[in-house]
């Protein structure tokens, strides 16, 4: 008496249960998870729980995550399809675990401002604003680009010139010139011929001391060819005539 | 304490392919650290070397955990340590040589990840790598003396590994779970809350040790050092003494 099932039926389920194995792959092998866009961040106390307590390490982790969005086994998606409000939510609780990197600011102000409708890119603009007014390191860097982006793609002139003037009050050291004469550049762009020329001025007056002769040079250059006009400029002691 | 104890164990730890196999996987991780770093649009090496860092730190507690549990279990289960009574040792003894032995693991496997971290980004070595380092190993110790006293008490080799993982983590979450209790978002004399707050009396604040900022930035406050040091010495200690007590009181 058989007590075992014999070999034949054994392979004969085998069989069987390969087949179910390959009817379930044709159901599922085009099936992919839904990316249900950028999830919500966490709150600042719990940021660091990403890295079971290492704050640097969770850092490292989301900045991944963030940098990736959207764009893994793939999949590609659209930086006008993401939502700008949770990311600025991201960069600042990332910032919080790490104030000192620049890899969150450079991802902000090189990648995520690329979006096709650069008005999704205005709640990132406050985080550039506050990373960018740290004195360490070159972070002013990231205030510039908030400019850039409100100057040229945002077209919000009045953005601008709120961000231009933080940036020329910038703590930090090695500011150049041209960033700190930022105001002067947006409100030319504006149309304020009067309040740039005042501004160069009283940068030129106040500050040459501390400049190199052919940033002196470039600078008048720049009143007398952007700002003044050829009459204002040829009746100005500061244009001389190979400019005009 | 006994020295051909202390060495029986490091033999061990040799024979059981323990130093082989974390080399290996130190390595892995190294390479996984490096493949993960180069993916990152900036700061690479930074990237790196956290994810190194953190990783091998991970790796080794899991390693060293793994290995003293099994091997105090085996122990009881061959009837080793009765062998062991019956010579001219003292259980205290057995126990102090043991926890020597693990320690003294915990601090070579230190020294390996402290040469792989200095391998994957050499150029950014500060005297925060050598702090970091410093208190890696503390918590190695920690961690393998808090793996041998649940061995100890726990008879399931795979319970008390799992018991010293749960343990592990609940370390590293504590300044996280102390900072919930503390704010405002929960009634900080509540029952839960005062229960974590009793908890945490005797959990080491591991969170507090090896952060991987220090490998990027330094230190801004050299009392994490201090506190580290201590922090190791006091509860190491504690875990010890309650490995003794079970070792005196048990019915052989």
């Amino acid at each position: 008496m058989k007590t075992f099932p014999s070999e034949r039926s054994v392979q004969l389920f085998l069989a069987f249960a390969l087949l179910l194995n390959i009817v379930f792959w044709f159901s599922v092998r085009d099936i992919r998870q839904e990316w249900g866009n950028v999830p919500p961040a966490p709150e600042l106390k719990y940021a660091a729980s990403y890295g079971v307590g290492d704050s640097s390490f969770s850092y490292r982790l989301n900045g991944l995550m963030v940098q990736n969005l959207g764009d893994t086994g793939g999949r590609v998606t659209a930086l006008k399809d993401y939502d700008y409000d949770s990311l600025a939510q991201w960069f600042f609780v990332q910032d919080s675990l790490d104030p000192h990197s620049s890899y969150m600011p450079y991802l902000a102000a090189y990648y995520f401002s690329a979006v096709q409708n650069p008005e999704k890119f205005r709640p990132i603009i406050d985080y550039l604003k506050e990373v960018g007014q740290r004195p360490e390191g070159e972070k002013w860097r990231w205030l510039a680009q908030a400019v850039f982006m409100a100057r040229f793609k945002m077209n919000d002139m009045d953005l601008a010139l709120e961000l231009a003037e933080v940036l020329a009050q910038s703590e930090a050291e090695d500011v150049p010139a041209w960033a700190r004469q930022m105001p002067v550049f947006v409100l030319n762009a504006k149309g304020n011929k009067m309040g740039a020329y005042a501004l160069m001025l009283q940068i030129l007056k106040t500050g040459a001391d501390k400049m190199h002769p052919n940033e002196i040079s470039e600078m008048k250059k720049y009143i007398c060819t952007r700002i003044l006009d050829k009459e204002d400029a040829r009746d100005n002691p500061l244009c001389v005539e190979q400019w005009l | 304490m006994s020295l051909p104890l202390v060495k029986y164990a490091l033999k061990a730890a040799i024979r059981d392919r323990l130093i082989i196999s974390l080399l290996i996987v130190i390595l892995l991780g190294c390479s996984l650290s490096i493949f993960l770093g180069s993916s990152a649009a900036l700061e690479k090496d930074q990237f790196t070397l956290v994810f190194a860092g953190a990783g091998l730190r991970f790796v080794s507690v899991f390693g060293l955990v793994l290995f003293v549990v099994f091997f105090i279990r085996r122990s009881f289960e061959s009837k080793d340590i009765e062998f062991l009574l019956s010579r001219p040792i003292s259980r205290l003894s057995i126990i102090l040589s043991y926890s020597l032995s693990f320690s003294i693991m915990a601090v070579v496997m230190s020294l390996a990840i402290a040469l792989a971290i200095f391998s994957v980004s050499p150029h950014l070595f500060s005297f925060g790598h050598v702090v970091w380092i410093v208190s890696i190993a503390v918590e190695n110790i920690i961690m393998v003396n808090t793996a041998m006293f649940f061995a100890m008490y726990i008879s399931s080799a795979a319970t008390a590994s799992m018991a010293t993982f749960a343990f592990y983590i609940l370390a590293r979450m504590m300044g996280q779970l102390i900072g919930i209790v503390d704010s405002t978002l929960v009634d900080s004399s509540g029952p839960y809350a005062m229960a974590l707050q009793l908890v945490s009396v005797i959990t080491p604040r591991l969170d507090l040790m090896g952060q991987t900022s220090w490998l990027l930035y330094g230190l801004d406050n050299y009392a994490m050092l201090y506190y580290s040091v201590v922090q190791g010495a006091v509860f190491s200690f504690l875990v010890i003494c309650a490995a003794c007590l079970d070792s005196v009181r048990r019915q052989f």
